[in-house]
């Protein structure tokens, strides 16, 4: 069945691991939790002496305080740019810390607020009333009985008054059901939390109140800074990528360090030599990185002769700038035209890269 | 495991970082356990006579040994100045202490303070700048940091050896600290090391070690940066330089100034935590958990009526304390430590998309962990020459220092020379941001207004702040004019970093206030900056208003005491081309930039006229032809009314063109009425003259009015007005006369008041009743 699936939770991934640190873990516990926090941080950040693969790169006192504060009683949020692995570092703690990460919701536009409390089996509601049959429960309300994590993706996608149906659940941990009777209610066992990613700056993002943000603790994740490590960090997502398909190819290598450069250039809007840019409003983050590199690749492996170029990445890197804005265009084009072709004298990606962004249908 | 002991020489090297709680903590218990007969510090061994007052009571940290090299440098006369301060929990200062309190001889073992691997400039790096660097980014402390979880080496010295003041067992803690600063020792490349003189200083400090065991019976305690105690351990051969002329004093200095982050540059930052820690050593193991909860407490009050829109709830200070605590506990501590508190807090207070350390909330809370304390010194300490040099020019020029009573100072400041000294004195003071003066009145060469004015104003106060600011500066130079210059290079650097464009302006305001401050020699170095920053301006507005300020600069260039005018002259000659050569540009501009082209054409203009025939290099016809080119071009309408305007005025083309083009474009068949009045406002701008001395621009406006139908006529007014608003009551008088003129109406009997009578009015107020009492009876009102 797990063979059959295009992505198994991160508890699927990583089990042997999980049961590895669960295994040696003789540090206390906090109730509900299926390890103790020094292991999920383990988990996290890795443990060569355990075996255990680093998963989150980038800022470790920010995992400890994300760890600290699912303890605590307020929620998590996490916060940031698009594809700053916000999402990938809430299902690593759901997995780690409830052992199960796919207590889930996706906040969207259309997201109701049944899909947060609860919702009802209608046949049934029809036939027998309200009853405990023919309630249907939220991944919420799961989560609260069961004492485990919840995660709340994007959820300022979400109409403010529906995030707010968050703010009793965080601060009383009671969820009424008063169909059931005056005073019926669950209450969350210990071990129950919520963690939230949301995005403050996209497009068609909600505010939030202040009431919900207090029950929050906000984490900032940011894009990774040091270029050596977003370097290993795409190379290695790459060949788990290529490997899964057995695609086979060469000089990833060299158009990495070229790639790394270009988004961090753009990203920052001043390259490693000082000079000004204009920063695109497309978000260049590590993760379209990977999705670029990832499509040369597979340009290079299926439609040439398999060795990656400066070429492969530049007929991808458009699909990237030319999204948000029709200025991006001439920001890449001014950035191709300046840097990249002053670089292009340099070296062999760099000239090959120059030559086919030159060619590039940007404004 | 490391040694401290060397019982060949019945020597201790200890290993300490500067102002480590921990380290003060544990010297002391070991200077109590072994009794030394002698007490050696890492320090120039030429501020041996200083140490009487160093340990004086009337002493307070912080407070530092201020350097002052006598060399002259390369430059001629530049003063090389370095700092070495004390804080309450220094070990270096509480072994001094200890030794004045036992009775035993303290001595310096560094270098002496003029050798060239102490001086802090540019060609020799600071020596303890390079140690702090070596605590920081080691490969060792790194991996350590890779290890243990932590952010950086300051976190990882916390988590290793402050988590120990409140242990006993000094040698296990030296012992630790020794393994650590040797295994970081280790992986330092010998050759840095020879190059920065971190071996030569050590050589010295064996050579000194060596002399005081000669002198001395009983055991001597050496204490030093825990980087060079390997290489003092080992022995070896000393070479002892002596000391030569150099001044040394000793200074109030403040935990501001002593905090690593923003500028001392050696130790632990934020000095106040760690005061803090250092006060509660005693306490035992719970002093952490204790000391967090203060600071959170007090951070939650000291903050509440600093930040506007932030007030720490209850539930907020327990939630971020509960966090500090967690995090400890998480991170293995026996207490929350500074990197737990500043997490726990930012956990706790931050809400929403943060900024770092950049954040108000989190900049507070380093600015309160930083602290404002200022130490203090015995009256006969004496000061940096820098304010010894302030005072006596301030002196010398009449002004009273005695008191802090703010007077008014009136000064003639070209008749009399003494006046004019003391303006440049007060000039340079104020741009030293030393508070003492500031002017109420008098010429403004930037923006040319009140040049004809013979005096300044000033109000005046000496203050301890004065002092204190001075002493900041004192590293500068020691003299007020050396202190202007090096301010000057800084904000002209700050200008440089902060990228191409724009700071022409800036930096031409920069030149003026050198010149006033009477350092116009040193100024000279910001022209080529504005040079450069005109010459990569591609903003026709501010490369033209950058010019404007030129030529401000260079008619006033006399008054500024600046006699020769050819740089600047070459300057406007440079950014007149620059301006022609922008000026074509225009044709392109969307809709956005119309108002900034237009200032930029105006601007550019207003240039022409000041300058041309008397800067050779600049003429009026060069603009006049840049603009004419335009006409063709497709111009956004106020822009075309601009370079017609000019065009008239340059005799390239006559009113009654201009009329005609007027009358197309107000009778125009534009969607928006705006862009049918724009050419009129292109025209007004560049010169409202022309309204009356070309009357066929009124008669355009006029006829136009004259045909208008009802709605087109009220959709026109508002812009009419606009296009007119730059116009004062004169101006719009003469605009009124000529077209009552025109309409052969005599103007006077048109401003005259209308009569109304009692029974109109009495009406006209009933009716306004009415109207009132209906529209509240409709809910209206």
């Amino acid at each position: 069945m797990v063979d059959t699936q295009l992505r198994a939770p991160a508890e699927t991934v990583h089990a042997e691991e999980l049961a590895r640190l669960a295994e040696k873990d003789d540090a206390p516990r906090p109730p509900g939790w299926q390890l103790s926090p020094r292991a999920v941080r383990r988990f996290v950040q890795g443990d060569d002496k355990l075996g255990i693969t680093r998963k989150f790169y980038g800022d470790d006192p920010l995992v400890d305080r994300a760890i600290v504060s699912l303890m605590s009683h307020q929620g998590l949020m996490l916060v940031g740019e698009p594809g700053t692995a916000k999402s990938m570092l809430s299902e690593l703690l759901a997995a780690a810390v409830s052992g199960r990460s796919t207590c889930s919701i996706q906040g969207t536009a259309g997201t109701t607020e049944d899909q947060i409390k609860y919702g009802w089996n209608y046949a049934l509601l029809l036939a027998e009333g309200p009853s405990e049959r023919a309630l249907v429960p939220s991944p919420v309300l799961s989560a609260m009985r069961e004492g485990r994590i919840v995660r709340f993706e994007e959820i300022t996608r979400c109409p403010q008054e529906v995030q707010d149906a968050l703010i009793s659940i965080l601060s009383e941990k009671t969820l009424a059901i008063p169909e059931l009777g005056a005073d019926r209610a669950v209450q969350a066992r210990p071990g129950f939390n919520v963690i939230a990613t949301a995005n403050l700056r996209d497009r068609g993002v909600h505010e939030m109140s202040s009431a919900l943000k207090r029950r929050f603790n906000f984490e900032t994740v940011r894009p990774i800074e040091d270029p050596a490590f977003e370097r290993e960090l795409i190379l290695k997502q790459l060949s788990e990528r290529l490997g899964a398909a057995e695609v086979k190819v060469s000089g990833e290598t060299e158009v990495v360090d070229l790639l790394v450069q270009t988004f961090q250039d753009l990203r920052t809007g001043r390259t490693r030599e000082g000079v000004a840019l204009n920063r695109p409003d497309a978000v260049m983050s590590t993760a379209e990185a990977v999705n670029v590199l990832h499509a040369a690749a597979l340009d290079a492996a299926y439609l040439d002769d398999g060795r990656v170029t400066g070429r492969h990445v530049a007929s991808q890197i458009q699909g990237v700038i030319l999204k948000d804005s029709a200025e991006d265009g001439k920001r890449f084009k001014a950035y191709v035209d300046h840097i990249v072709k002053d670089r292009a004298g340099r070296s062999g990606p760099w000239r090959d890269f120059y030559q086919a962004a030159r060619a590039l249908k940007l404004v | 495991m490391a040694e401290i002991y060397d019982a060949a020489r019945d020597l201790y090297v200890v290993p300490v970082r500067h102002h480590s709680p921990a380290c003060a903590a544990h010297l002391a218990a070991l200077i109590a356990a072994v009794g030394p007969a002698a007490i050696l510090i890492e320090g120039p061994c030429d501020f041996d006579p200083l140490i009487p007052l160093l340990t004086d009571a009337g002493t307070v940290p912080p407070v530092a040994i201020v350097a002052v090299d006598d060399r002259k440098g390369e430059a001629g006369d530049r003063r090389v100045v370095s700092y070495f301060p004390f804080c309450a929990h220094s070990p270096e200062y509480i072994a001094l202490c200890l030794a004045k309190a036992a009775g035993v001889p303290a001595a310096f073992i560094d270098l002496p303070m003029s050798h060239r691997a102490m001086r802090d400039d540019e060609d020799a790096r600071a020596p303890e700048a390079v140690d702090e660097q070596r605590l920081n980014s080691n490969d060792y402390v790194r991996a350590l940091c890779t290890r243990l979880g932590c952010r950086d080496g300051n976190e990882v010295w916390d988590h290793l050896f402050e988590t120990q003041l409140h242990q006993t067992g000094w040698r296990a803690f030296f012992t630790g600290v020794a393994t650590y600063c040797g295994h970081i020792r280790d992986c330092t490349d010998m050759a840095r090391m020879e190059a920065d003189g971190t071996l030569r200083r050590e050589t010295q400090m064996r050579g000194l070690i060596r002399e005081a065991r000669g002198r001395t019976k009983g055991p001597i305690v050496a204490v030093v940066g825990g980087f060079h105690a390997p290489a003092l351990l080992e022995g070896g051969d000393g070479k002892v330089v002596s000391a030569k002329a150099g001044r040394a004093y000793l200074v109030r200095y403040g935990h501001r100034q002593l905090n690593a982050l923003t500028g001392y540059r050696a130790g632990l930052p934020l000095p106040a935590y760690y005061e803090g820690l250092w006060a509660r050593r005693d306490r035992g193991a719970d002093l952490y958990a204790g000391y967090a909860a203060d600071l959170v407490t007090g951070f939650a009050a000291h903050v509440r009526d600093r930040l506007p829109g932030f007030s720490p709830s209850l539930p907020g200070i327990r939630s971020a304390l509960e966090n500090a605590r967690r995090l400890a506990e998480l991170r293995g501590r026996p207490g929350p430590l500074r990197d737990d508190v500043l997490d726990g807090c930012r956990s706790a207070f931050l809400k929403g998309e943060d900024s770092g350390d950049a954040a108000p909330v989190m900049s507070e809370l380093m600015a309160f962990l930083t602290g404002s304390a200022l130490g203090d010194v015995p009256p006969s300490a004496g000061s940096p020459p820098l304010v010894e040099a302030a005072r006596s020019r301030a002196r010398f020029l009449g002004f009273a220092l005695d008191d802090g009573e703010r007077r008014n100072r009136d000064l003639d400041i070209y008749r009399k020379d003494r006046h004019r000294d003391a303006s440049r004195f007060l000039h340079a003071m104020t741009f030293l941001e030393t508070g003492f003066a500031h002017r109420t009145a008098g010429p403004d060469f930037r923006v040319g207004v009140d040049l004809d004015r013979l005096h300044e104003i000033w109000s005046v106060a000496w203050s301890p702040g004065v002092e204190a600011r001075l002493i900041e500066l004192a590293a500068d130079a020691d003299t007020v004019e050396g202190a202007v210059a090096v301010a000057a290079r800084r904000r002209l650097r700050d200008l440089e970093a902060t990228g191409q464009g724009n700071n022409a302006s800036a930096a031409i305001d920069l030149f003026i206030t050198a010149c006033q401050a009477g350092i116009a020699a040193e100024a000279r170095r910001i022209l080529p900056f504005i040079a450069a920053q005109v010459a990569g301006d591609s903003e026709l507005r501010t490369v033209a208003q950058a010019l404007r300020d030129l030529v401000q600069l260079w008619r006033n260039a006399p008054a500024l005491g600046l006699d020769d005018r050819g740089d600047i002259e070459t300057l406007l000659v440079g950014g007149w081309r620059r301006g022609l050569f922008l000026l074509p540009n225009i044709a392109d501009f969307g809709d956005d930039r119309v108002s900034d082209a237009l200032i930029g054409l105006v601007t550019l203009r207003e240039v022409s006229e000041l300058a041309a025939g008397q800067v050779a290099g600049v003429a009026q016809s060069d603009f006049d032809e840049a603009a004419i080119a335009l006409l063709d071009a497709e111009l956004n309408p106020a822009l075309a009314g601009a370079v017609a305007a000019v065009a008239v005025l340059s005799g390239h083309a006559d009113a009654a063109w201009l009329g005609t083009r007027l009358r197309g474009d107000l009778a125009g068949a534009r969607v928006e009425p705006r862009d049918r009045v724009a050419f009129l406002r292109g025209v007004v701008t560049v010169s409202r003259e022309l309204l009356w001395s070309v009357p066929d621009l009124v008669a355009a406006m006029d006829e136009v009015l004259d045909r208008a139908e009802g709605d087109d006529f009220i959709a026109l007014l508002p812009h009419m007005r606009l296009a007119l608003v730059g116009l004062d009551p004169r101006d719009i008088d003469r605009l009124a006369r000529t077209v009552a003129e025109r309409r052969g109406g005599d103007a006077a009997r048109m401003t005259q008041a209308f009569a109304v009578t009692e029974a109109e009015m009495a009406a006209n107020l009933a009716l306004d009743r009415a109207v009132a009492a209906r529209l509240a009876e409709a809910g209206l009102a």
